[in-house]
């Protein structure tokens, strides 16, 4: 079981953020009132680009775009899904939130080699996003770790199940890491990392080919892992996997039809919006676990 | 026997290099690497030993030298980055005037650190340490104009920190009698509460000063940025934490646990303040470092910030806690020694250019440099397989876990601030648009590319194998009354929590490979150069964007009235109003003989003057 669940949890990962990512973009198509791409259309594109040239700047532009995903599946590795958990006793949450560092460090290393402005500002309002969200992102998971005391997403689980769940018992930190998924997952209105109309893209503007399907795949996983980390921490995980994917759908469909309505946020609005009601709610979390205990 | 032959090989190796540099300059730079590097060997030989010896006897109080973990520890640290840094300046310095001296003085400071970390009793403490304080000085000044001003701030502020130290010598020698640590361990533990709480703040003072804690962190940033590279990496490396050996020796050895737990009243203790000073440390220093455009600030800023987490770890009287606060000293050390090699080489190799926003795109021109830039910012960061995660990692779980966390949230916005500054540092020097005029960089040469390289590898050897120094650091850890960690040479196991770095590094080794297998299977790719990009029809100026200089302008803007050092400007400030008012007093000495009678006069009507009417006499 053990051995399996290295090679089950990267595909149920796989699966699930490629249907995500369909499934995304046919809601949003039938809210604009078309008819929309198959759910499979996201993965048949990886195929067809996979199959075609692309260009490439260099060793680094290379390795940092593989790393990022190696960065993503490792992180996968260490938040259970269900029964299935590979890597459970290493480290806990504290690893999980620095692995999930590596794959936006990757990408910024990738793109920064080639000289390519666009995919500068991209990454700079990556990372200034990434600080914004990061603000009520961390007071959230502290009142977490406060409240079960513990760094181990799997005990964390026990000990949801064994009372309530986390959203029950830390409403207001649940509640304001709910309101920074979207900025977290980087959809509309925090696309502005991607913008296409400005910044061609931003990061992956240099991306084609293999290069373009490594890259969503990796967002791909990244999608997964944040929503399964709202679900373990505050959803109370669950039995099997396939319960864990309904909790998963129950919490994506809400942003998809949010991003598929709202215009585009700059870079300052975002940080203002994340370091406001989120950071509030959270940071009020937080006192109330820490003094409760 | 050892510790005499080390200082005298330190202190002597120090002047027979100037003496050797007046015959030939060849001479001089062999021999000088030869002492360096006789002293890492014979620190090597002190492991495990413990010794105590006396080396003088002054006046009825004998002088001692002794080695022990903690020592050799923080020597071990000393002699390492010494010996790179001596040669990495043989590169640097090049053809540059006075070297003799400068080489002099680098092995001084070396050797009078050394004498801080084995002298065992607080003379010889106090003698090395106004030694390495007077030659700091000398060498952050060493390039004149600007770099001078920077040094009169430290040493203005070192001065400040010795006499508190004196006093608290002074005062220690009155009450117990005797100066050795060893016996003044079972001394003050009969003296009263308030006295060893003047005994912390004294010492603490100068600690705090030396080590760049918030408030008294200004003139760390000057001096970093312009002392030359390779004293620079010392500096912040190794001198700058000898401050922590000294609190660490104060607190832990000298007074003990016993005594430092019953300092409280109410909520607040001796050790909740330096967590609190700890805390704001790294939140400040992290986003002021993410202000700054020259390369050498950045990174003294950042030396102010990871101080913060040191003392953050070893303020916290927990194992756990302690163990990351004294991992976190040996990691820093690696990693901004990197990082200052890597920046000076830069320097160099551009001309002196330490604004990174006119550099960019150096990566194809210095492969080596970048690497050693990325690994040194990762350990920086903490990034899983680097060093620095491990101590992170082992402070943000001793925080957690005692119910402390908002001094963890500020340690996290520590590192998100660190995450910032650092990708700016690697983005703007080396990725981006590569100027004009850098076209024809060349890498550095041999001498300053093995420490960029042998740093590089040691940052990943801990990274994945963090058990070798927690070993050590273990033995330091009993030695002061706490319980030992569980560990082995993966990581850590407790009942606790457990971590893995071997696993860690299976899995992403692992992983990477299969990606690159399955990369490998895709269409092929073509390489071309840095400049032929794609921006979706539009143009590509040959300048640079706005925002792909001014990295995080729109973030600068709202952050930058929050961010002023106003404590700097408060000492520029006393510093001022003291000036003015010493240059109104100067005026009394007319030179006229009558003016100074009157003087006497006056004063002597003032004191009869006093006795009349108060009658104190």
């Amino acid at each position: 079981m053990k051995i399996a669940s290295f090679f089950l949890l990267p595909i149920i990962g796989f699966t699930v953020g490629i249907f995500f990512m369909g499934l995304s973009r046919r809601i949003m198509a039938r809210i604009h009132w078309r008819y929309g791409p198959p759910l499979v259309q996201p993965l048949l594109d990886i195929i067809k680009l996979f199959h075609q040239r692309s260009i490439s700047h260099g060793v680094i532009f290379e390795f940092g775009l593989l790393l990022s995903l190696a960065g993503g599946i490792v992180t996968l590795l260490f938040i259970p899904i269900g029964n299935i958990c590979a890597l459970n006793m290493s480290g806990g949450l504290l690893v999980v939130l620095y692995l999930m560092l590596l794959a936006p460090f990757g990408i910024a290393l990738s793109g920064g080699e080639a000289a390519n402005p666009n995919v500068s500002i991209g990454i700079s309002r990556k990372m200034l996003l990434a600080l914004s969200y990061e603000v009520p992102f961390l007071l959230a998971l502290l009142a977490v770790m406060v409240e079960y005391n513990t760094i181990s997403i799997v005990e964390i689980i026990e000990l949801q199940r064994a009372s309530s769940w986390g959203i029950v018992s830390l409403p207001l930190s649940g509640i304001a890491l709910f309101l920074i998924l979207p900025a977290m997952l980087g959809i509309r209105p925090f696309d502005m990392v991607e913008a296409p109309q400005e910044i061609a893209s931003g990061p992956k503007v240099e991306y084609g080919g293999k290069f373009l399907a490594l890259y969503t795949i990796e967002r791909a996983f990244h999608e997964f892992i944040v929503i399964a980390l709202f679900v373990n921490l505050f959803l109370g995980g669950a039995n099997n996997p396939f319960t864990f994917f309904i909790k998963m759908l129950v919490i994506f469909t809400p942003f998809i039809c949010i991003s598929a309505v709202f215009p585009r946020f700059r870079i300052e609005q975002a940080i203002r919006f994340c370091w406001r009601l989120p950071t509030i709610l959270a940071l009020i979390g937080l006192i109330i676990a820490s003094v409760w205990r | 026997m050892i510790l005499e032959v080390l200082l005298i090989v330190a202190f002597g190796g120090a002047f027979l290099t100037y003496l050797f540099g007046k015959i030939s300059s060849r001479l001089r730079d062999v021999f000088a690497v030869l002492v360096s590097l006789a002293l890492v060997v014979i620190t090597c030989l002190l492991y495990n030993k413990q010794q105590q010896i006396v080396y003088f006897v002054f006046f009825d109080i004998p002088l001692i030298l002794r080695s022990n973990m903690l020592s050799w520890f923080f020597g071990i640290t000393i002699v390492g980055i010494g010996l790179l840094s001596v040669i990495y300046s043989l590169g640097y310095m090049g053809k540059e005037e006075e070297l003799d001296y400068y080489y002099f003085i680098m092995i001084l400071i070396n050797a009078s650190m050394i004498g801080t970390v084995f002298s065992g009793d607080f003379i010889s403490f106090f003698i090395f340490w106004e030694i390495m304080s007077w030659s700091t000085f000398l060498l952050i000044s060493y390039k004149g104009g600007k770099a001078l001003s920077a040094g009169m701030k430290y040493i203005i502020m070192s001065i400040i920190g010795s006499m508190t130290m004196l006093i608290a010598i002074i005062s220690l020698y009155v009450t117990c009698g005797t100066l050795e640590f060893s016996s003044l361990v079972s001394q003050v533990k009969i003296a009263s509460m308030s006295y060893n709480l003047f005994l912390l703040i004294m010492f603490g003072v100068v600690f705090t000063i030396i080590n760049a804690f918030w408030p008294l962190h200004t003139w760390l940033p000057d001096a970093h940025a312009e002392a030359v590279s390779p004293f620079s990496a010392v500096l912040s490396a190794v001198l700058v934490r000898k401050g922590l050996y000294g609190l660490y020796l104060v607190m832990y050895i000298i007074l003990g646990l016993n005594i430092l737990n019953k300092l409280s009243f109410g909520f607040i203790s001796y050790n909740n303040v330096f967590c609190f000073i700890g805390a704001v440390t790294t939140v400040f220093a992290a986003f002021s470092a993410f202000l700054q455009d020259d390369s050498k600030r950045i990174l003294a800023w950042s030396t102010v910030g990871q101080g913060g987490y040191m003392i953050l770890g070893i303020a916290f009287t927990t194992a756990i806690g302690l163990a990351g606060g004294m991992f976190h000293v040996l990691n820093h050390c690696i990693y901004i020694a990197l990082l200052f090699f890597v920046a000076g080489a830069v320097e160099h190799q551009t001309g002196g250019i330490r604004d990174i926003n006119r550099l960019g795109g150096l990566i194809k021109r210095m492969p080596v440099t970048f690497i050693g830039g990325v690994v040194g910012i990762s350990g920086l960061i903490g990034l899983p397989l680097t060093c620095g995660f491990v101590s992170k990692w082992l402070i943000y779980k001793a925080l957690i876990l005692e119910n402390h966390p908002f001094l963890a949230f500020a340690a996290f916005m520590g590192t998100w601030g660190t995450i910032l500054y650092g990708y700016k540092f690697i983005h703007n020097i080396f990725l981006g648009q590569l100027p004009k005029e850098f076209e024809d960089v060349k890498e550095v040469p041999f001498s300053m590319k093995f420490p960029i390289i042998l740093l590089t590898i040691a940052v990943i050897l801990i990274g994945v194998l963090p058990g070798i120094p927690l070993k050590v650091i273990n033995i330091i850890n009993v030695s002061a009354g706490f319980k030992a960690l569980s560990i082995n040479i993966s990581g850590v196991i407790s009942e606790t929590g457990v971590l893995n770095t071997v696993n860690i590094f299976a899995a992403i080794l692992a992983v990477l490979l299969v990606i690159y297998l399955f990369f490998r299977t895709g269409a092929e790719s073509e390489r071309v150069p840095q400049e032929d990009s794609y921006a979706a029809g539009l143009y590509i100026p040959i300048e640079k964007y706005h925002y792909t200089v001014k990295f995080y302008d729109p973030f600068s803007r709202l952050a930058k009235p929050w961010l002023k050092d106003r404590i700097d400007n408060f000492y520029g400030w006393l510093t001022r109003i003291v000036g003015k008012t010493a240059e109104r007093l100067r005026h009394i000495y007319t030179g006229d003989l009558g003016f100074y009678l009157v003087y006497i006069v006056l004063f002597l009507a003032a004191l009869i003057f006093v006795q009349i009417i108060c009658r104190p006499w």
